[in-house]
């Protein structure tokens, strides 16, 4: 099996061959389509091995959710429950967190802070309702930067109560893998050198888990593709060689549809992106989709391949808005403003932060791990004093500054959030996120309604920037 | 395999097929960096400056290229330099690396670990004297004090 049997598949057909998975996950028993349905699933978080590299690349043993990477594609129609029994075939402790869902905290999968970490040989049952449609994702939050680097992450995709019309609606898990020459995982996790600059970044990249080789596409055909960056630390930019991609969705939430600035899609660590493609080449014709974020070090990661007989002559016309999602639109005149410094890493000049109360030198920080700050505290684990404490119901603004020579994907549980500005100019769309990419010394305010009770997390995504101290909580009570 | 960044091209030549790198003229050196990493052009700049002919390799997987190069984990900087045979990690001074290549010890490389205040291609004073180690496979032993 190859990627082009990914790609290719009709929605049906993914279904199907998802099949495997979906019924190891004893998919729906007994749901109607009645109303607010519970959806059931089961995940076992566990080891495996499959195949990252094209033949005749070994196998590579990967951590996984029912033995597969990606994990099974929960999906679910938007206003349902979702109910997923989770098991733990772990030697180490987990959670679930379900990126991006506007869910009760005590589902949120966060350790010690929302619920006990679940231990191996033990189960956790998540319960929540889908309030949003749109492209979120799953992964694990404890020592996820290892977790998730391993293989444990799959897509969670809420259907729109009526779906726009397109040909097929495909999903792109996007990853990148350090791979030794084995074919197997460097085990070199926490490594001083990504910790303290960009991340842990792989060399190669895999689309749904596998070195993709081609996408097969025919001539007039219209794809909803949901890209989701699963990466612990790699920035795609993603450019369809002489394809006009519109991006309609940003993290599950609809935006007015539009083309990239550029032409380049960029998805930070854990951010999705929903792209219109219409295939307005040729039958027979053959394209590169190439990833040129890092300037020097572009490639092309999967060849668009055209079939020699179009479907129709040309794709619909006229783009595809998405319904907007129930989310309360903040109040930003009569906001509270809170004022968020992200320091330290290489170049970063930051001096030392405090550590567990204590001020810190930055040597005696790197001993212990640490390397990154918010708001000039560097965080150990999950249960801290938060950030800010909001009264419930109330508009915020969150006045970030990026004071590191790095980027920074910024992530708050439990709410999504409009991105206002990037340093001081208004942004075009006011567009919805819950996780923003920072650029390497930017300004960027974004502002919510404190509508969701709990203590969230607000950290960076590149894991292991959060696992060096850039994470804080954010209490809504 | 094209897929694949020329990044594991060259990791898994280097790491497959015990590359040395004695042939190469002992003036040119060639430099892996994080791409985004100002210091480690720096110090690029630095040894460009001082005689040396420069190929700045770009790579996310500066680990497996420490690894690689037998750089022991407390030895580690930020780049890491391949010039006349040795590895040369982090931001050693220009002087240290001459008398290294003139002296031709029987030992991997040296290092100057960690990104020191004040060393070529970091910003800051000169706090204090920089100690630079031999890369051994046996335990590390000071080379210079400079």
């Amino acid at each position: 099996m190859s990627i082009v049997d990914h790609a290719a598949w009709t929605r049906r057909g993914f279904l199907t061959g998802m099949g495997t998975a979906v019924l190891l996950a004893g998919l729906p028993g007994g749901t109607g389509p009645t109303a607010a349905a519970t959806r059931d699933f089961r995940l076992r978080a566990g080891v495996s091995k499959t195949r990252l590299l094209p033949e005749p690349g070994a196998e590579t043993e990967v951590w996984s959710y029912n033995g597969r990477v990606p994990g099974p594609a929960l999906r679910v129609r938007q206003g349902e429950r979702v109910r997923v029994a989770v098991a733990n075939g772990l030697a180490e402790e987990t959670t679930v967190h379900w990126h991006g869902l506007r869910l009760p905290n005590r589902m949120d999968g966060v350790p010690h802070l929302t619920q006990k970490p679940i231990a191996p040989g033990e189960n956790f049952v998540y319960e929540f309702d889908a309030p949003d449609a749109g492209t979120f994702w799953y992964h694990p939050h404890q020592r996820s930067f290892e977790q998730v680097g391993r293989g444990l992450y799959g897509p969670l995709i809420v259907e729109e109560r009526e779906p726009p019309a397109v040909d097929r609606d495909l999903t792109w898990v996007l990853d990148d893998w350090r791979l030794l020459p084995s074919a197997q995982i460097s085990d070199d996790f926490g490594h001083f050198h990504d910790v303290s600059h960009s991340g842990r970044l792989g060399n190669i990249a895999t689309i749904n888990g596998r070195v993709p080789e081609t996408f097969a596409v025919r001539a007039g055909e219209r794809i909803r593709l949901r890209l989701i960056n699963a990466a612990n630390a790699r920035i795609f930019g993603l450019e369809f060689a002489e394809h006009r991609p519109w991006i309609i969705a940003f993290d599950g939430q609809p935006v007015e549809p539009h083309e990239p600035e550029g032409g380049r899609i960029v998805l930070g660590p854990a951010m999705r992106v929903d792209i219109v493609l219409d295939m307005t080449g040729p039958p027979g014709g053959r394209f590169g989709v190439t990833d040129s974020f890092y300037r020097g070090m572009g490639y092309r990661l999967v060849e668009m391949v055209y079939a020699d007989t179009a479907l129709r002559p040309r794709p619909p016309d006229g783009p595809i808005a998405l319904p907007s999602n129930p989310l309360a639109e903040p109040d930003i005149a009569g906001a509270k403003r809170h004022e968020i410094i992200f320091g330290g890493g290489m170049m970063g000049m930051m001096q030392g932060a405090r550590v567990d109360g204590k001020w810190t030198d930055i040597r005696t920080m790197a001993r212990q791990g640490l390397l990154w700050a918010i708001n000039g505290v560097a965080a150990a684990g999950h249960v801290l004093e938060p950030l800010a404490a909001l009264r419930r119901g109330s508009s915020h603004v969150l006045a970030m500054t990026n004071d590191t020579a790095w980027h920074h994907p910024i992530h708050l549980h439990g709410h999504s959030f409009r991105v206002l500005s990037r340093n001081g100019v208004p942004t075009r769309r006011r567009e919805w996120q819950d996780t923003v990419l920072m650029n390497p010394r930017e300004r960027v305010d974004i502002a919510f309604v404190a509508d969701n009770p709990g203590d969230w997390m607000f950290h960076c995504h590149v894991l292991e920037h959060q696992a060096a101290g850039m994470t804080g909580v954010i209490r809504v009570a | 395999m094209r897929k694949i960044f020329a990044v594991l091209t060259i990791a898994m030549m280097l790491i497959g097929s015990n590359v040395t790198v004695a042939d190469e003229p002992s003036r040119h050196a060639t430099l892996y960096r994080n791409p985004e990493c100002g210091c480690c052009e720096a110090y690029a700049e630095y040894l460009r400056k001082n005689g040396f002919s420069v190929t700045v390799k770009l790579t996310h997987s500066l680990p497996l290229i420490k690894r690689q190069h037998n750089v022991q984990r407390e030895l580690e900087g930020c780049h890491t330099t391949l010039v006349g045979g040795y590895v040369v990690e982090g931001h050693v001074p220009v002087g240290t690396i001459n008398r290294l290549l003139s002296e031709r010890p029987a030992i991997r490389g040296i290092s100057l670990p960690g990104m020191p205040e004040g060393s070529p291609g970091m910003s800051g004073p000169k706090r204090e004297p920089f100690t630079i180690y031999e890369i051994t496979d046996g335990s590390p032993r000071v080379y210079a004090v400079e």
